[in-house]
């Protein structure tokens, strides 16, 4: 996908496609235009490039060589500069011009005033073996340290295996002088050092810019490059991965970056408060028999007595999907404030379990829903085989069920958000929208469900 | 002394016994030159005056491109200080420089004996202890100096 320097920017079709590995049909009937105006009115468009290890290295090579053209300097050099400015190359001819000097000393390139006193060691010498040393035996950068060869190259041995290599500094006293790339490998001899120096090294200028993000997914070598640093998603088109561009995680619209993270580390904190929720059966509200949850829908009809109920809140199903919809909001003690610290931390308790069962709910939908699509598939194909409908036929159940899996994932994500929401109208708004959101995502889902397999509602016991 | 020691330490060793640290006691261990044992007198004005504390210091074998180990053998009521005896001290970890010495460790740990920083915290209920009351830390803390780190006379 990355020969050449197209438009890779189709991450939502991504995800709504190349779900399966067999998906044969997938680019049957597209049309481009049609695409493209699709990218436009979807607010989650987002516009990525997916790059391999060598993209990324000429990419950053090329930076390096435009910058140390611009002013003079080696490559190795550039390259500490560039790290130390997010990769812009006119940022740093801009300081450069202003005062070269501020700029090589800020770069830790060159050393602060302090340190340019203490010059070259006395008597010849290396004052960290304390050996003494023909003259020009010894070597260092621009601070004026001047070392044995061996002792450098215990320095950087013992450096790069701690995974240090853009943050190597000098040995001398308070010097923090950065060691350069070219100076490092003149050094270094061992091969095997040498690769993790600059693999390390990788690792770090692909952290340093922007523009560029790590896969996350396990032992994923793709670099995402997007020109924009927003929270969107992007999907790896390897490992399939779906994260957030700006800070990593798991895509997670509506809810913002540091909100997730907070969310996610509370759930993980209170993981086992939480756990006795992750049940798969519950009672018919009606008559009782144990209904099995094996589909990813929450509007369940009781297999027995055919009573329509939601899953979440054990509520009439008749009351759900209007303007009353109530199931996805919580409501607080208004009269709280009052109550005892004890009762105020069991309600701050109830209130996040609330929240969680619905967040972790819907990620247990969404697998169920995931399982579901693979019968849906097989099913269709077997429709097909059997000359039922043709494969066109059979597709507005594939868009059905993927425009469902979009949908609920961003409902799943709703509930964090609103958690940390405070009250007012603003919440009022966003549960009012939510709720809507909630009861479409049901009612595709009870459609989905119902079109080609009705075996569901199991029961058990 | 065996032929294999470096000369850093054979040179940092002999100012060490020229120019010894004031209140500090470092000597080499008869079987391992790496190896030194050490005698720390409490800090004046410190809840750790009046005692002295044995620690144990070890070069590894990168020393100097590796920090020395350095631990507590006398218990220490000391929020940087744990219940091992390890010692959470910035330049015995990342911050740690082959332009560094001995001496200078030992230095900063005579003055982290003097200014404990429970920001910082290597034992998590001591530094509780002394953020809550810091008082009561330092009444336990000289405590503890009497009970396990009784004065005696300083070799020199
Ligand atoms: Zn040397
Ligand atoms: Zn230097
Ligand atoms: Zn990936
Ligand atoms: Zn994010
Ligand atoms: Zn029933
Ligand atoms: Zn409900």
């Amino acid at each position: 996908m990355s020969e050449e320097d197209s438009d890779y920017g189709d991450c939502s079709d991504d995800e709504m496609d190349d779900d399966d590995d067999d998906d044969v049909y997938g680019d049957y009937y597209k049309h481009e235009e049609v695409e493209m105006e699709n990218k436009k009115d979807d607010p989650e468009y987002f516009e990525f490039q997916l790059l391999k290890v060598e993209d990324v290295d000429r990419l950053l090579n090329e930076n390096v060589e435009a910058l140390s053209r611009a002013i003079n300097v080696t490559p190795s050099l550039a390259k500490v500069l560039l790290h130390s400015h997010k990769w812009s190359v006119q940022d740093v001819i801009d300081l450069h011009k202003k005062d070269s000097l501020k700029l090589l000393v800020d770069s830790r390139v060159l050393p602060s005033v302090k340190c340019t006193e203490r010059v070259l060691s006395r008597n010849f010498i290396c004052s960290v073996c304390m050996q003494p040393s023909l003259a020009d035996a010894l070597c260092g950068v621009s601070c004026g340290h001047r070392f044995c060869r061996e002792c450098w190259q215990m320095h950087f041995q013992v450096q790069i295996q701690n995974g240090v290599s853009t943050e190597l500094e000098c040995m001398g006293k308070d010097c923090n002088v950065l060691m350069p790339e070219d100076f490092v490998l003149s050094i270094v001899t061992n091969p095997r050092l040498r690769d993790k120096y600059q693999e390390y090294g990788f690792q770090d200028h692909v952290k340093s810019h922007p523009e560029l993000r790590f896969c996350p997914g396990p032992n994923c070598p793709v670099v995402i490059r997007a020109p924009v640093d927003k929270a969107k998603r992007v999907v790896c088109d390897q490992c399939k991965t779906c994260f957030c561009f700006h800070c990593g995680l798991e895509y997670h619209a509506p809810t913002g970056c540091e909100t997730i993270k907070r969310w996610l580390t509370k759930c993980a904190d209170d993981s086992e408060t939480a756990n006795y929720i992750s049940a798969h059966t519950k009672d018919c509200p009606k008559c009782n028999v144990c209904i099995e949850k094996n589909g990813g829908c929450n509007h369940m009809q009781c297999a027995k007595c055919k009573h329509d109920f939601c899953w979440m809140c054990l509520g009439d199903w008749k009351n759900h999907g209007s303007e009353y919809y109530e199931c996805s909001r919580y409501k607080e003690n208004p009269n709280i404030a009052n109550e005892s610290a004890h009762a105020q931390a069991r309600e701050a308790l109830k209130k996040y379990l609330f929240y969680f069962e619905r967040w972790e709910n819907h990620a247990k939908s969404l697998k169920l829903e995931e399982q579901a699509m693979k019968k849906i598939r097989a099913r269709i194909e077997e429709k097909v085989m059997d000359s039922s409908g043709t494969w066109i036929d059979w597709q507005y159940l594939l868009d059905s069920a993927m425009l469902l899996k979009k949908c609920r994932y961003t409902l799943q994500y709703t509930y964090p958000y609103a958690y940390y929401l405070e009250k007012g109208s603003r919440k009022e708004l966003f549960e009012y929208q939510q709720a809507t959101l909630e009861a479409e995502v049901e009612n595709l889902s009870w459609k989905v469900e119902r079109a080609e397999i009705t075996d569901r509602g199991v029961r058990v016991g | 002394m065996s032929g294999g020691l470096p000369r850093r330490i054979i040179k940092e060793t002999q100012r060490l016994q020229a120019e010894p640290v004031p209140g500090i006691v470092a000597i080499p261990d008869d079987s391992n030159a790496r190896y030194f044992h050490v005698d720390v007198a409490g800090p004046k004005e410190s809840p750790y005056e009046g005692g002295v504390f044995k620690l144990e210091l070890f070069l590894p074998e990168e020393y100097p491109m590796s920090a020395p180990k350095v631990r507590f053998m006398t218990k220490i009521y000391h929020p940087n200080i744990d219940k091992l005896g390890r010692i959470c001290l910035d330049i015995l970890k990342d911050k740690w420089s082959p332009a560094l010495q001995i001496r200078t460790v030992l230095l900063s740990i005579q003055a982290l004996l003097s200014a404990p920083n429970p920001d910082d915290p290597l034992a998590n209920d001591v530094a509780e202890q002394w953020k809550v009351n810091e008082a009561q830390a330092i009444e336990i803390a000289k405590q503890w100096t009497k009970r396990y780190a009784p004065s005696q006379p300083m070799p020199s």
